[in-house]
């Protein structure tokens, strides 16, 4: 099909969305990990009030859908007087949403610790914040790599969304492409194909990941 | 007893049986409803009569050629094809997409013809076949009320996507380039022009390109929130699109679009949404 | 905000409701399909089936909906945006549907199988009877779970003209030029659906965790 002769031809717009993709999703789900190492804290946190706050931000980010939170960001915040140019408004919605899904699967694989290992800690004299970075979180991110891993591929996907905002990534130049030279079929296919590609690299990643995870514990 | 009899008989049992019962009929409700696959190729005048009617797409907000109000499709498209009906000898069904889907609707035959507002460029030419013309515009750019830049040299400016006023807007580009300007600073690509509109009013650009016709509009819908600029392109014919090759059927709908215009109805529709009537358009676009 | 900019974004939560229900109605049935054929390892199928999971799971809801939209009339097959949402919405779960499946038939206990067979069950009695109500019960938590992810993924089909919640959201905010408003009836909204969405979930799993409850 010369469809695909034609996206070949422009393929320096195709990569340009793939590029931006990437470097996107790599902030959002280092901000999201990050941001969600450090959300875990108020969520394990022995007084309710604080534990109820974490817990009320996480079923906030898991009530509404990725695409509403982005215009939210986007266009509504500006009201508040706080206006993101469209690349940031991504990043920052990326990071602030995955950020509660990590911190729940963060906990779940706290609460799992052997409570001897924190007590050993304890004796150890580790507390507040060494006791947190060095006794506490280790084994918990060794124990959840696959569904950090799954939360990544997610974030991939989520990115596809951006399009919509006007983010030059691979969704929204694959519709670029297909509006102006008329070839859909092969400029979302070739998007199709680098999506699958990028997952695939993650899922590798994650699995050696794991066995190296596996082979410390 | 049966099993079905036994169910029907006794109520809770048939009450344990309920999830089951519904979910068989969402799924068969969505089976029904994925394989509506209305054979809608357009294959010529022939097929279309033999079916007894030809599909038609159109844009769901371009102001004030089409856009939705209330549910309903309004604009001054929407009014001519209510005119255009009038003369032609079979029906025609509406589809409201956005603008991304209804070129691409056309090239491959899923659409008859695109009753929007389509530029008649030539790029596009070898690729449609356009009707006689509906309309005339020259591309414009707007501001915000009270920006007052002298130019667009080293300025954002947002356009919508696939459009050619975006493809204007580019060729103005190199053309403010080669005349020894900065250029652009940054294009940005819409989706569609609502939103467009709503960053400039925020702030994010610094211009928005479309045609007068559709910035006019704006102006008197939102008064003191923006305000025109000045030219970026040369006069382009505006007219409804259909597949190339596809003769006959563009010559039904042209004898109707020029029953329309000679008839003084189409001059009309142009005076209540533009504001100004085209006179002088061509018969046909060569 | 108008009356009918209220009517509009309940029209659009009932058109994301009822998108997502079939959807779900489609998916799942499907997923246990597929589940089975690669659980029967049929020769080229299996491999079908494993390159579509693997396909649909990566790909993003927004570029597939794309795809199915306007690159499958290239090939021939032209239909309505509502068909075409279904089938994305469909295929997409079914992917995952088909992975919860086929966790739940790989864990399931064996020797219950080997009763079935020396009692000498034939295969469509012993699957109905002995294999179904089981995997369904073990599988019911991650399947209500996909439910409620995929009622999130609807929005994706917008972007081919569907006018569901977020939708119809944005273009009473476009009009307003004033878009706080009717986000934030359709968060509430979207909030209302998920929540029932959560709770039958919580409610389900409570059921089943107890011991021998009937299916």
């Amino acid at each position: 099909m010369n469809e695909f002769a034609i996206v070949w031809q422009h393929r320096d717009l195709i990569l340009l969305g793939f590029e931006n993709t990437l470097i996107i999703v790599a902030l959002g789900a280092t901000g999201a990990l990050a941001l969600g190492i450090l959300l875990t804290i108020p969520l394990m946190s022995p007084r309710p009030g604080i534990a109820a706050l974490g817990a009320a931000y996480v079923d906030a980010m898991r009530c509404i859908p990725f695409l509403l939170f982005v215009y939210l960001l986007y266009f509504g915040f500006p009201t508040f007087g706080i206006q993101f140019d469209n690349w940031w408004a991504g990043v920052i919605a990326l990071v602030l949403y995955n950020a509660a899904y990590m911190a729940e699967l963060l906990r779940a694989a706290w609460k799992n610790l052997p409570k001897e290992a924190v007590e050993a800690g304890h004796a150890f004299g580790f507390s507040g914040w060494g006791l947190f970075r060095r006794i506490i979180i280790p084994p918990v991110l060794y124990s959840s790599l696959p569904l950090i891993g799954n939360q990544l591929v997610q974030i991939v996907k989520d990115s596809a969304f951006l399009t919509v905002i006007a983010v030059a990534e691979l969704t929204h130049e694959a519709t670029s492409l297909q509006t102006t030279y008329f070839v859909p079929f092969a400029s979302f296919v070739a998007a199709v194909i680098l999506y699958w590609v990028t997952c695939m690299t993650i899922e590798t990643g994650v699995a050696f990941a794991n066995r190296l995870a596996e082979e410390r514990r | 007893m049966t099993d079905l009899a036994f169910v029907c008989l006794n109520r809770r049992v048939a009450l344990r049986r309920l999830p089951v019962f519904a979910f068989t009929a969402m799924a068969l409700a969505g089976i029904s409803l994925t394989t509506t696959v209305t054979p809608s190729r357009a294959e010529g005048l022939k097929d279309i009569a033999a079916r007894g009617y030809a599909t038609a797409v159109t844009e769901d907000d371009f102001k004030p050629f089409e856009f939705m109000e209330d549910g309903v499709s309004k604009g001054y498209d929407n009014d001519l094809l209510a005119e255009v009906r009038k003369h032609v000898p079979f029906k025609i069904n509406q589809q409201i997409l956005p603008w991304s889907g209804i070129l691409p609707g056309v090239t491959t035959g899923k659409y008859d013809i695109a009753v929007t507002a389509v530029l008649v460029t030539e790029v596009r030419k070898p690729t449609f076949e356009f009707s006689s013309p509906v309309a005339q515009s020259t591309t414009f750019y707007a501001t915000k009320a009270g920006a007052k830049i002298a130019d667009l040299n080293g300025k954002t400016v947002g356009a919508q996507a696939g459009s050619a006023m975006l493809a204007e807007l580019k060729v103005f580009d190199t053309e403010l380039k080669a005349k020894g300007g900065a250029g652009l600073k940054k294009i940005v690509e819409y989706p569609s022009n609502p939103e467009a509109y709503q960053d400039l009013a925020l702030g994010r650009t610094d211009a928005v390109v479309n045609t007068e016709i559709n910035l006019r509009s704006l102006l008197k819908e939102k008064p003191g929130v923006f305000e025109l600029g000045t030219a970026v392109s040369k006069p382009v014919y505006i007219a409804w699109a259909m597949q190339k090759g596809n003769t006959e059927f563009a010559k039904a709908i042209n004898d109707a679009i020029l029953a329309v215009r000679k008839s003084g109805k189409m001059y009309e529709l142009q005076e209540k949404w533009f504001g100004v009537s085209f006179k002088e358009m061509a018969e046909t676009i060569k | 905000m108008t009356t009918y900019d209220y009517f509009s974004i309940a029209y659009g939560a009932l058109a994301t409701v009822s998108l997502s229900l079939v959807s779900i109605a489609l998916g799942v049935p499907l997923g246990l399909g597929l589940a089975l054929v690669r659980w029967s390892r049929l020769p080229i199928l299996n491999q079908l089936t494993m390159g579509y999971v693997s396909i649909v799971r990566t790909c993003p809801s927004v570029t597939l909906v794309l795809l199915i939209f306007y690159a499958l009339p290239v090939v021939g097959i032209s239909m309505e945006p509502l068909s075409a949402a279904i089938l994305t919405l469909t295929l997409s779960t079914a992917a995952f549907n088909t992975e919860i499946w086929r966790s739940a038939l790989a864990n399931f206990p064996r020797d219950q199988y080997d009763a079935a067979l020396s009692v000498g069950m034939r295969r469509g009695l012993r699957f109905r009877r002995i294999v179904l109500p089981q995997i369904i019960r073990s599988s019911l938590p991650a399947l209500v779970n996909e439910m409620t992810l995929q009622i999130k993924s609807t929005p994706a089909v917008a972007v081919i003209g569907i006018v569901e919640i977020t939708r119809a959201a944005i273009r009473v905010g476009a009009r307003t030029y004033d878009p706080l408003p009717p986000f934030v009836v359709a968060l509430v909204l979207y909030s209302l659906i998920v929540f029932v969405f959560v709770k039958t979930q919580r409610t389900i799993e409570r059921r089943y965790a107890q011991a021998g409850a009937p299916v």
